[in-house]
């Protein structure tokens, strides 16, 4: 079961999962993130509610790296527990991911950098 | 042989039968010839009983031979057959009747030994049609025969046979015992001809021909009746072969049931087409659930369906139309009315009450069927039955009538059966049709699987300074997962262990790509960075957008006992040191193949030297292993992994590998098999 919340703060938008991003709900996610494209858009997704990726999930971020890159949008991740985590540091994605353990340091990230 | 034995039988028992009737013949005349010349022939009455009760025997052991070998002509052209045998014996006795007419007064007319010998004549024929139409009625009567009616008959048989030889003993026609005799026959007769159950199979058609068949046997029957009793009052019967309980007995059976088949044939023409109406009815609904075979379309149970529903209310025009949702219905199965016509009719009842209301797309899956009357110029009223099939619609049934009123609730009761039936057959038949298709991808999938086992390597490489052992198993009938050896020279190896993204049959393909990438740059005897690099560009082009690969490259010199590995976003590799009796994960940062594809992949990269001793051990897995579930959705881990390998490291290669995976199951639960592909691949350095 994945949950995902989409909410607009001052000059970012926040993304929450909830729950588990397996091969039966990665289209969800890829529709969510999509809906989210727009050039030099502040993206903060919160995993601290994630308990589980596979591989299709982690298949989806790496998939908008380089939209991301040519669109300007910065997307930080935040809250991942440390099995999550692992399984980002893993593959290698928390090289080009930027993820952080909170909020406050994304937004640290994302407006000071 | 036994064929030849049993035509003999017919042949034997006619020859036979003949013979018996010539000497009866020559037997009576010789008597009659004595008689008249005061002289005694010496042949006592008992001899002519004798030859007349053989004579019975004969034509009715050749009759029932001859039904028994024609097997089933059915009811009409058995009764023709008795009725053409009566037609039969009256012409005889007309032509003989005739003759006398042409005689007229002369001697010869006179002439008792010519007379005796028509009455022979007579007499012959006349039984040969009492028989042979007992054992028409025998066939008609035994018609869906049950024990009571099988006993009967047979008791009937058993009295007509003692019936027989009744002459013996009592040569006095008429007196009480006679009569009763006679009495017990014919209310036996009564009671079997009680059985009639072949009338209302008939046709219509076959009704009336066989009223003209039973009123031409009725006829015949009396006639012959009439004859042999006007020669009984002839006194110059040497002896009376016809007041013979026998005989008399079967003429009234005879009559009767022929009389009983009249009138009840009779009084049921009004009914048979009602009766006929349901039998194809019956026959529709038996034809509706068994048309449609694998492989044909449902078309023709539709083609059934209209016919059914058609002669169930007396139709007068009917269409079919399909997919009625869409735009562009499909008309099929159009009866008896033009296309202008039918356009014009299906506007009409669109506009008009209460088809309008149905008709309507949006509340059209709602009726079970709509019947009214319409004011339209040649049809008076209307049916429209849905045809539905797991609630969608199929199309609508169309049927108009003449007549006002035309469908009244036993119709359109028999029609909704019919409708529910054909959609039942249509829907089993798409069921069937897609289990074909199923069992063939099953099929195409077991080749795959083939295929993908034939990918992974029957061998791996080794020589005198390691062990290893490997194994592999997919969740799905196609895995992911990939592993391989290579051997440069004698010292020299090259391992791979990796994991696809995602599994199943997509992943498959990408392992397999990932085998060619390996075995094309294995060549080139690149270093471990290098081979990472590389394959990352090489699959960069072949793998879809969100799709990655995770692997790990060795390469092992035993000479020098090194390894040299890189990691691609891969699980970590399990190392247990020997010397200190510990084991631990070898961390390195790497990206995974796929995931960063341009020039900038080869800084994520990293390159790893170790040198191993004796008893190291190194533990290759897939994701598999480490994240497979327990039921309160925990996973295996890392740590339980290293644990393993931490309290075993005496073991083999093959020992290890199995040890894995027992205590995987251990943790999962026995019953609960791993959602995900894994693999294990162990080296154990011996010297």
């Amino acid at each position: 079961m994945l949950q995902i919340d989409i909410r607009e703060e001052n000059g970012h938008v926040i993304l929450v999962l909830t729950g588990e991003v397996d091969a039966s709900n990665s289209v969800d996610l890829d529709n969510a993130i999509q809906g989210l494209i727009q050039p030099k858009k502040k993206i903060i997704m919160d995993g601290s509610a994630l308990e589980y990726i596979s591989s299709a999930g982690l298949g989806v971020f790496m998939s908008y790296l380089e939209e991301f890159e040519t669109n300007e949008i910065q997307f930080v991740i935040i809250g991942l527990n440390s099995k999550v985590f692992n399984v980002f540091h893993i593959l290698g994605l928390d090289q080009l991911i930027t993820i952080k353990t909170n909020k406050e340091e994304a937004l640290q990230e994302l407006y000071e950098a | 042989m036994f064929k030849i034995f049993h035509l003999n039988i017919g042949k034997i028992t006619l020859l036979v039968a003949i013979l018996t009737w010539l000497s009866l013949l020559f037997v009576n005349l010789t008597r009659l010839f004595g008689a008249m010349n005061q002289m005694d022939a010496g042949v006592s009455e008992e001899f002519t009983w004798i030859l007349q009760i053989i004579f019975f025997i004969m034509v009715y052991l050749f009759y029932n031979h001859h039904i028994n070998r024609n097997g089933d002509p059915g009811f009409l052209n058995n009764i023709w057959k008795g009725t053409s045998t009566g037609l039969f014996a009256v012409g005889i006795a007309l032509i003989t009747e005739f003759f006398y007419y042409l005689l007229g007064n002369s001697r010869l007319s006179d002439d008792p030994l010519l007379r005796n010998f028509f009455y022979h004549l007579n007499f012959g024929f006349t039984t040969v049609f009492l028989i042979s139409i007992s054992l028409i009625w025998r066939y008609l009567i035994l018609y869906q025969k049950d024990k009571n009616v099988v006993q009967q008959w047979q008791a009937f048989e058993v009295i007509l046979l003692i019936s027989m030889f009744f002459v013996f003993f009592n040569q006095d026609s008429f007196n009480y015992s006679f009569l009763f005799g006679l009495f017990l026959i014919l209310i036996f007769g009564i009671i079997l001809s009680v059985n009639l159950k072949w009338i209302p199979y008939l046709t219509f058609k076959e009704k009336w021909k066989s009223i003209l068949y039973l009123s031409i046997i009725i006829l015949s029957t009396g006639y012959l009746f009439f004859i042999i009793v006007r020669y009984s009052e002839h006194n110059r019967l040497p002896i009376e072969l016809t007041d013979n309980i026998f005989i008399l007995g079967l003429f009234g059976f005879v009559f009767i049931y022929a009389l009983f088949s009249f009138l009840v044939t009779l009084f049921n023409l009004p009914t048979s087409s009602v009766f006929e109406q349901k039998l194809t009815e019956a026959i529709n609904f038996q034809r509706l659930s068994q048309s449609i075979q694998p492989g044909q379309s449902e078309s023709q149970v539709l083609d059934i369906l209209m016919d059914s529903c058609m002669s169930a209310a007396y139709v007068d025009a009917a269409w079919l139309e399909l997919h009625p949702e869409t735009d562009a219905p499909h008309i099929i199965h159009q009866r008896f009315i033009q296309d202008e016509e039918r356009i014009e009719l299906e506007q009409f009842l669109k506009e008009n009450r209460p088809f309008k209301d149905f008709l309507d797309r949006n509340n059209g899956k709602s009726f079970e069927y709509i019947s009214g009357k319409i004011n339209h110029i040649n049809y008076k009223s209307a049916l429209i039955v849905p045809i539905k099939i797991n609630k969608t619609v199929l199309g609508y049934i169309y049927l108009v009538k003449e007549v006002k009123d035309g469908f009244n609730k036993e119709m359109i009761n028999i029609i909704a059966t019919f409708v529910g039936q054909a959609s039942i057959s249509v829907e089993n038949h798409k069921l069937l049709n897609e289990a074909i298709k199923n069992e063939r991808y099953k099929e195409e999938l077991k080749i795959a699987q083939r295929v993908q086992r034939s990918l992974l390597p029957a061998h791996l490489h080794s020589n005198d300074h390691f062990e290893i052992a490997g194994i592999s198993e997919a969740a799905d009938e196609v895995g992911g997962d990939y592993y391989e050896t290579y051997q440069y020279t004698a010292d020299q190896f090259a391992i791979i262990i990796g994991d696809v993204s995602g599994k199943g049959t997509s992943a498959a393909f990408n392992m397999a790509q990932m085998k060619g990438v390996f075995h094309s740059l294995v060549q080139l005897e690149l270093s471990p960075s290098e081979f990472l690099t590389k394959a990352n560009g090489a699959l960069s082009n072949c793998l879809e957008k969100n799709h990655f690969i995770t692997t790990t490259y060795y390469l092992l010199d035993t000479s020098a006992r090194s390894i040299k590995f890189s990691r691609a976003g891969h699980c970590p590799t399990l190392y247990h040191c020997a010397k200190t009796n510990t084991s631990r994960y070898l961390k390195t940062e790497g990206l995974g193949l796929g995931i960063l594809r341009n020039s900038q992949y080869e800084k994520f990269v990293n390159e790893n030297y170790l040198e191993y001793s004796a008893g190291d051990i190194m533990v290759m897995y897939t994701d598999g292993i480490v994240e497979a579930k327990n039921r309160e959705n925990k996973e295996f881990g890392y740590e339980n992994l290293l644990n393993v390998l931490q309290t075993n490291p005496d073991l083999c290669p093959n020992e290890i590998v199995n040890k894995i995976i027992s205590s995987v199951y251990e943790f999962i639960g026995q019953t609960t098999m791993p959602d995900d592909d894994y693999s294990i691949l162990v080296i154990k350095f011996l010297k």
